[in-house]
């Protein structure tokens, strides 16, 4: 058993001994639960230190013939793309784990859904076959459908009845996709992601244009894009802030991922499709912030504004060029952890004061300077503030966009100053202005949660000045993807 | 034994770190744990301190190849910049001798800030120094020594403004900063200078290279980084800061502005004698600038009442003195001077406080009754030559007169058109307000208030949010969302409807016909 069985399997033991343990220790619970997502954690970083940069290509592959009269496998394996993502998976575990101490009902279910939820979310990463994928995707919906809807806010159920049917409805036309492209493919031959890919040259263009309409709804709903973002804002807004943490964390950057593959596998279709693709982002960068500073929920605003951030994926992926990759790879990691210290921190705001109406704060800087310190930052990475890690991927962004539309990103630099404008306004309403009565008696952060809001926001600056191993991480296999694209679209 | 070099600015800076977090997370406060902050900064401190002797004597051994990199900080096409120190010579002779006098300030400060407020700021700022000032001497790139420049530059202002709540330390503090910022300006400016002539920003390349250079290219870059030393080391026409910046606590007074500090000048130009040395034009700037700051310190220093105000001029006078002796090429002397200096200024400021009781019975000599009995002179003195007015008129005046207009400007023209930012606290302005806030019920317009803007760009932006927020309410919410579900729901009743009827037994009969018709028909 190789170590990525073993990543992904160490989720699944937590659930196992989670089960075993009576109902009523939640101090137990919460030790195991912590406990795997930790180990889950340690085994990343040492598949981190093992990964050979050097290497674009997949490693530490393993494949059991899973289904063999359809030749389906368990393939895992990772590259400079999924790794990023695998770490940043089993890190925001660990923090979303670290954010739910105050959660008191059903504390097992909680931390089984969450295990479940972590272990969804790594064979989605893991996974190098489309059929293991698909069944990675849908298994993510489950506990997501019971976290928001059993421990959410006051709209729950509307919430996560809204998030689920807008994900499948995208995932049916995801799996139109890939039946399309099956087609295509020698009979029992399987559905591994670099057989199919190798048979998607073989469709001719225009029913490659339709399967990438197709992976574009079935992603895009995920990721989300413009249009198809309705479950977004009431999702994070009802979800309890650890699993509003994990959504936007890690479950739009599964969106982005599979799209990102679903681009080199089709790069032709995307090349015909470029304008719509460019539209999309450009749109939804702008959208997503001018609604963003609209808000006066504080989680709606940050829901908001990652529809802004995922279009700057959006756009990187768009430009097919190498620059825009690294910027959509880079962002990827850079939304992760900006709108996961966001989420945290507005969640461990809301546990004090029990609202999120930007209008009640004022002065917390006063009562709350730690929490005011990791805000500000978070908030200036947000608004991609040279330092952090958001400047980076948006300097990236910025670069290819250039390279490939020239003055349309103009309409990009709009985009930032409409994020600069709401990160502000935030900063500035929570701080600053006159004490007010009822915000004087509020409790600085607490250990467990400095240690979380700590590693985000340390990784958040550590990137933005020093991003060179970040950047080396992925740069291999970014280069042998753009090498792919620029092949076949020549 | 190279690697030790990395320790000695690495150490006051963990210590740093470690009491600045600790403060900022409450870990570390009040009376009863300023022990810990002690213990932190006076450990970093102390093994630094060894640390930069023990290399001090490895050089001397000979056993340091000179330099030592860490690695690379980032690169970009041809432009590199590493870790890098420098391990032998002058600069380690410098860092052994400051870690010496850091040392002895820490130790002295313990007992002298005890009990003050800003306790453990002061050993924060106290240990952000040291190694500020470690990697001026000892970093290897130009890069390395500017971050330390500009870190001290920030303590610096940090300590002058230790009493923050008192106004003229404030004021002090702010205008030592911005002094000290055209001396930084022109700093960076001979970075990117030799990067552009030479290639390279790394000191020991520099000055290998500076043979080769042209005159006027030496001149150029030279100039940059002699202007920076004149104002960091208070060298006319930057010497008023000096004056200002006495406004701190004793310790950091003797720290930056008697022994260490103030040196950094003389230690840059020292640093650069290769490359000075091939412009005669900057020699002879440093021999001017060096003889008039040492006159006038003389002069203005003669008539100063009180004990900070004159060791402040003796310090500017000894250090024109330094810059005097570098441009007649007498680098040796300067580099003995200045140790010597440091040594014996950390003492006498140190111990300045006490100073009145020391001399007592030993009354100070009259100046010579010929200079005496010089009237303008002694007004000149007394108004030190009048340089901080000269530089109100000449460009605190002007500059804050043209900000007065642009402000003008930006308030009647520019944000009419554009929209002001609105002042971010929402405070009461009205009775009316103060009625609804006390009865407990948010105004409504307080939503709409939010999401108001003013001006012409901020109009458009306001009606360009209401409609999409209108559209992301009805279509995008309300339509895909709501909508569909309500639509599946009737759907779903249709369908429970259809199916009841078809599991009625007459419809089932009927049904079982039907397809018994087809298939006789087939």
């Amino acid at each position: 058993m190789g170590i990525l069985s073993i990543l992904l399997l160490t989720p699944l033991v937590g659930i196992v001994f989670l089960a075993l343990t009576p109902s009523n220790k939640s101090t137990q619970i919460r030790f195991l639960a912590n406990f795997f997502a930790a180990v889950a954690f340690l085994l990343s970083c040492y598949l981190v230190a093992i990964y050979n940069i050097g290497d674009g290509g997949l490693q530490f592959e393993e494949q059991y013939l899973l289904n063999p009269k359809l030749g389906t496998a368990f393939a895992l394996g990772v590259d400079g793309l999924s790794l990023p993502m695998v770490v940043l998976a089993t890190l925001l575990t660990s923090i979303a784990l670290l954010a739910s101490f105050n959660i008191s009902n059903s504390v097992k279910g909680y931390h089984i859904s969450i295990l479940l939820l972590q272990f969804g979310m790594l064979g989605v990463f893991l996974s190098q076959d489309w059929a293991l994928f698909y069944i990675f995707w849908e298994l993510t919906l489950a506990p997501l459908f019971l976290l928001i809807g059993r421990w959410g806010g006051v709209k729950r159920h509307a919430a996560s009845l809204n998030f689920v049917l807008y994900t499948m409805g995208g995932s049916i036309f995801m799996l139109i996709s890939l039946f399309a492209i099956s087609q295509y493919m020698p009979p029992h031959s399987g559905t591994l992601m670099s057989a199919m890919s190798e048979a998607a040259q073989l469709m001719p263009r225009e029913e490659q244009v339709w399967v990438l309409l197709g992976f574009l709804i079935g992603f895009g709903v995920k990721m989300p894009i413009f249009p198809l973002h309705g479950w977004l804002p009431l999702a994070h807004v009802e979800a309890p802030s650890p699993v509003s943490i994990l959504l936007s964390g890690i479950l739009l950057k599964m969106g982005a991922y599979g799209m990102l593959r679903a681009v080199v596998m089709l790069p032709e279709a995307t090349l015909m499709l470029q304008t719509l693709l460019v539209s999309l982002a450009l749109i939804g960068i702008i959208y997503g912030g001018v609604l963003a500073w609209r808000q006066t929920d504080l989680k709606a605003m940050v829901a908001y504004s990652s529809v802004s951030h995922m279009g700057v994926i959006m756009l990187g992926i768009a430009t097919l060029n190498q620059t825009g990759i690294f910027a959509a790879v880079l962002q990827m990691t850079a939304h992760g952890l900006v709108a996961g210290a966001m989420f945290l921190l507005v969640g461990l705001l809301y546990e004090r004061t029990h609202t999120r109406n930007i209008l009640d704060y004022s002065s917390l800087v006063k009562v709350m300077p730690r929490f005011a310190l990791f805000m500000t930052v978070t908030l200036f990475a947000a608004m991609g503030l040279p330092g952090t890690i958001g400047f980076v991927a948006e300097l990236h962004a910025f670069i290819g966009g250039y390279q490939q539309w020239g003055n349309l990103m103009m309409l990009m630099g709009v985009g930032v100053l409409i994020g600069a404008a709401y990160a502000m306004r935030t900063i500035g309403m929570l701080f600053t202005g006159p004490v007010k009565p009822q915000m004087r008696e509020i409790e600085d952060l607490r250990v467990y949660e400095l240690i979380a809001a700590t590693v985000l926001v340390g990784a958040i600056m550590l990137f933005g000045l020093w991003p060179a191993p970040l950047i080396e991480l992925s740069a291999e296999t970014v280069t042998q993807m753009s090498n792919i694209i620029s092949q076949r679209i020549q | 034994m190279d690697y030790l070099v990395v320790l000695i600015p690495l150490l006051p800076l963990i210590a740093a770190a470690i009491i600045g977090f600790g403060h900022l997370f409450d870990k570390i406060k009040g009376r009863e744990d300023e022990w810990i902050t002690v213990g932190i900064a006076k450990a970093a401190i102390y093994v630094s301190c060894i640390t930069a002797i023990a290399l001090l004597f490895f050089d001397l051994l000979g056993q340091n190849s000179g330099a030592y990199s860490v690695g690379q900080w980032f690169a970009s096409e041809n432009l590199i910049v590493e870790i890098n120190f420098i391990t032998t010579g002058f600069s380690v002779v410098a860092a052994a001798l400051f870690s010496i006098i850091l040392v002895v300030i820490t130790r002295f400060s313990v007992n002298y800030i005890h009990k003050e407020s800003g306790f453990h700021r002061f050993f924060f700022t106290l240990s952000l120094f040291s190694s500020a000032m470690f990697s001026i001497v000892l970093s290897g790139n130009a890069a390395g020594t500017f971050i330390g420049w500009e870190i001290a530059g920030l303590c610096s202002y940090f300590l002058i403004s230790f009493a923050y709540d008192r106004p003229v330390a404030a004021i002090n503090a702010t205008r030592v900063f911005v002094t000290n910022r055209i001396g930084d300006a022109s700093f960076i400016l001979g970075i990117g200078l030799s990067f552009f002539f030479i290639g390279t920003i790394n000191w020991n390349e520099l000055n290998a290279t500076a043979e080769l250079l042209t005159m006027p290219t030496a001149t150029v870059i030279s100039l940059c980084f002699v202007t920076a030393a004149f104002a960091k080391s208070a060298q006319l026409p930057f010497t008023p800061w000096l004056a200002r910046a006495m406004e701190g606590p004793t310790p950091s007074s003797a720290l930056f502005y008697g022994a260490v500090m103030i040196h950094s000048g003389v230690f840059l130009v020292i640093l650069l004698r290769p490359i000075i040395e091939q412009a005669p034009l900057v020699m002879g700037l440093l021999v001017v600038v060096g003889l008039f700051t040492a006159i006038y310190s003389f002069i203005v220093g003669l008539t100063q009442t009180d004990v900070k105000s004159s060791i402040c001029f003796a310090i500017t006078g000894q250090i024109g003195l330094m810059f005097l002796e570098c441009g007649l090429g007498l680098w040796e002397l300067a580099m003995w001077h200045l140790c010597a200096h440091t040594i014996v200024r950390g003492y006498q400021v140190m111990t300045a406080p006490s100073l009145l009781h020391y001399v007592h019975g030993n009354p100070m000599k009259p100046v010579s009754s010929s200079m005496a009995n010089n009237r303008w002179l002694y007004i000149a003195s007394l108004q030190r030559f009048w340089l901080d007015p000269i530089t109100d008129r000449a460009l605190v005046r002007p500059i804050r007169g043209l900000g007065h207009d642009l402000d003008h400007f930006d308030k009647n023209i520019v944000d009419r058109a554009m929209g002001a930012p609105k002042s971010s606290g929402n405070a009461i302005s009205s009775l009316n307000q103060l009625e609804q806030k006390i009865l407990g019920t948010r105004p409504d317009y307080a939503r709409e208030e939010f999401v108001r803007s003013n001006g012409v760009v901020g109009k458009l932006f306001e009606w360009i949010a209401n409609g999409m927020s209108w559209f992301e309410e009805r279509l995008v919410l309300r339509g895909i969302g709501a909508d569909s579900v309500n639509i599946g729901q009737k759907l779903g009743r249709a369908a429970n409807t259809f199916e009841q009827l078809i599991l009625k037994p007459r419809y089932l009969v009927l049904f079982v016909f039907v397809v018994l018709m087809i298939a006789a028909s087939i």
